[in-house]
């Protein structure tokens, strides 16, 4: 009989060692695939962040530029910039033929024409002298740089020839080539070319449409849910709401891009493209989940408060306006941020309703044509070009950080404005 | 004097009905208290006094209960005035998660008593003595109310129920949470509350009863039983059911 007892006692405590250890491995399987995703995005994101130039010298040649003598502002910015351009990169090999100029201007990034532009606009007593200037370099000689790309490759499976690489590796030798920090990739909108192509209209498109989002979700999910919270009688009518706005939160956000594709663009005919259509999208997407935060919020505050407030003679709106909604708000805020966090991350609707068009301007109000983060790593993702690669990690770490610190900023809220009630 | 009458006084929630036929007259300055086993209504007919049935979708009253001889159940009665003049202290102390001071404006400032700060910083002071609280908090009042101990929570609702000064003040067991000092401390209180207000307080405790009521209601299954003068239901009830239930044969 005791014997029994204690095997029976030791058969608990195996069970229960054996619960804790898939316990713990399921932790660890769930952490073995966090650290792998961050890794992986990190190793091949970090390069993004540096930008290659190549140092090259400039002759700043008068009459190439078409300049008369002392020449206005006026004149320097209409000047021909083109041909010295052109001139001081085919002087890097003074033997070259012409197919081989056309390479070596291949090098840099068709922007090398402004970059020369604006060095001679800072500083006009350049005319006439000789300068080295900081040029992007092309996007295939900016991977071989960081070593990723492969040179082993036979030269005919390569878009960066042996030509332009016996002329880099003779620059990387003279010290001509740098690596600085990626400034473009936060100040530039949309390129094709990977090494002009930067985040800054995607980030914006992205702030524009979640603060939409918010102006519209935020009011309406809050006042619904007061409403059925505190002031609806409990009868079949709102149970039936109650059920549909838990359907709503379930419904796949590519309906609701669908229905913004058809009702805002078909029949209002908002303009296509931009943060207000996206961010009214998103916000009927974000709307179920700020109405059930709200109101698990809204039923958390304890009973005992209202019946306080309404003894007091205090009326049914007085109540809830100077009791139970202030007391909710900490719940009702972190569940707004979260249910922004995910607008923030959804692509589906925003290709449906045409943010995933190529944008080459930064947005300057919620009615220019944007892009949005995600979809931005969407875009970059499906070209073809390497540099994108690196592109696409890096803007993922940005949406990511971004996430982490509105998720952070929920929890403070959560943690710092919750009350307690004995 | 009869400040409230209740006459024919019938609730219930939904189909099931939790008080049946109830008529009770309560004594102008007096402490009227209210016995009996769980579930047998007290405090059903405790929260008719000031409509706080209302909030319960479910629950119905029917009957008369005349407060100065106007009917409360009518509907021209306005709930908001009615409970400026019938407070209430509920069993758990629920002060507001706000600081002392804003727990005892609160009143005074929707229903627009005082004019100025002086005039509150007055009915706050005069609130907290009457619930002798203030000597105990009178430095902290801009600290929250739900930082004291239980029974000081109690003691300042009640100050949060007096600053609009009601006629009437309703209390739903308002120690069953406390320990014995704290409870001594509050039936202390209520001797000194009576003489400017009108009491009724719900109690689970006979002896408590017997210490601070002139009049004594017994209820049983939704009806009263009886109800007469705390001297006589304790020592001499005319109904045998209230004699067990005073000596304690069932409850």
């Amino acid at each position: 009989m005791n014997k029994s007892k204690e095997q029976l006692l030791n058969k608990r405590y195996k069970a229960e060692q054996r619960f804790r250890l898939y316990g713990l491995s399921a932790i660890f399987m769930a952490l073995l695939f966090l650290t792998i995703f961050i890794f992986k995005i990190f190793s091949t994101g970090y390069s993004a962040f540096q930008k290659t130039w190549l140092i090259v010298p400039v002759t700043f040649d008068a009459e190439l530029m078409m300049l008369e003598q002392n020449p206005s502002n006026e004149d320097l910015q209409d000047a021909d910039y083109y041909d010295i351009a052109l001139k001081s990169m085919a002087d890097l090999d003074p033997n070259a033929n012409e197919d081989q100029e056309n390479e070596l201007k291949r090098m840099v990034s068709y922007f090398f024409e402004k970059e020369i532009k604006n060095e001679l606009l800072n500083n006009p007593g350049l005319i006439g002298k000789t300068k080295e200037v900081y040029l992007t370099a092309s996007d295939d000689l900016d991977q071989v740089f960081k070593g990723n790309y492969p040179r082993d490759l036979p030269e005919d499976q390569r878009r960066v020839s042996d030509y332009q690489l016996k002329i880099f590796d003779q620059l990387v030798a003279k010290g001509k080539v740098e690596s600085k920090f990626n400034i473009s990739f936060f100040t530039y909108a949309d390129s094709r070319e990977p090494e002009l192509a930067g985040i800054a209209s995607s980030f914006m498109g992205s702030i524009f449409s979640i603060l939409v989002c918010l102006m519209i979700a935020f009011p309406v999910a809050v006042l619904a849910a007061i409403y059925l919270e505190e002031f609806a009688p409990k009868n079949r009518f709102t149970d039936f709401i109650e059920v549909n706005i838990n359907n709503l939160a379930a419904v796949p956000s590519i309906v609701f891009g669908l229905l913004g594709l058809g009702v805002l663009l078909a029949i209002f005919h908002l303009p296509r493209s931009t943060p207000l259509v996206g961010g009214i999208t998103l916000s009927l997407m974000t709307l179920p989940t700020i109405i059930i935060a709200a109101r698990a919020s809204l039923k958390a505050v304890p009973p005992s408060i209202r019946e306080a407030a309404l003894a007091m003679g205090a009326s049914r709106m007085q109540t809830t306006m100077h009791h139970t909604v202030p007391l909710s708000m900490p719940g009702t805020l972190s569940g707004t941020i979260i249910g922004l966090a995910q607008a923030l991350g959804e692509t589906a609707p925003l290709i449906l309703i045409g943010m995933v068009a190529f944008v080459n301007t930064i947005p300057g109000s919620p009615m220019d044509p944007a892009a949005s983060l995600p979809v931005q790593i969407y875009i970059w993702a499906e070209s073809a070009e390497r540099g994108f690669v690196e592109k696409v990690s890096a803007c993922i770490m940005v949406l990511l950080g971004f996430l982490i610190i509105m998720n952070l900023f929920a929890q403070i809220i959560r943690h710092k404005f919750e009350k307690k009630w004995s | 004097m009869i400040k409230i009458k209740a006459k024919n006084v019938d609730v219930f929630y939904g189909k099931k009905q939790a008080l049946y036929n109830i008529g009770l007259d309560i004594e102008e300055n007096q402490v009227t208290a209210l016995i009996g086993p769980s579930g047998c209504g007290k405090s059903t007919f405790l929260r008719c006094l000031n409509r706080m049935n209302d909030v319960i979708d479910i629950c119905s009253v029917k009957g008369e209960i005349l407060i100065n001889d106007f009917n409360i159940n009518d509907k021209s009665c306005d709930v908001v005035r009615l409970r400026e003049k019938i407070g209430m202290v509920f069993q758990k102390p629920n002060p507001f998660p706000k600081t002392v001071y804003e727990n005892i404006s609160y009143g005074p400032t929707i229903h627009g008593m005082a004019q100025s700060k002086q005039e509150m910083d007055e009915i706050v002071e005069t609130s907290l003595k009457k619930a002798a609280l203030w000597e105990e908090v009178k430095d902290r009042l801009h600290e929250p109310g739900t930082g004291l101990s239980g029974g000081q929570q109690q003691r300042l609702c009640i100050a949060r129920a007096i600053s609009v000064r009601p006629e009437v003040i309703l209390m739903d067991e308002p120690c069953s949470a406390l320990d014995p000092i704290a409870t001594a401390q509050i039936e202390e209180l209520i001797d000194e509350l009576k003489k400017e207000h009108t009491i009724i307080i719900v109690t689970h405790s006979m002896a408590q009863a017997a210490r601070v009521s002139q009049n004594t209601g017994f209820f049983h299954l939704g009806h009263l039983i009886e109800h007469g003068s705390t001297d006589k239901i304790f020592k001499n009830p005319d109904n045998t059911k209230t004699q067990d239930y005073i000596t304690g044969r069932f409850g």
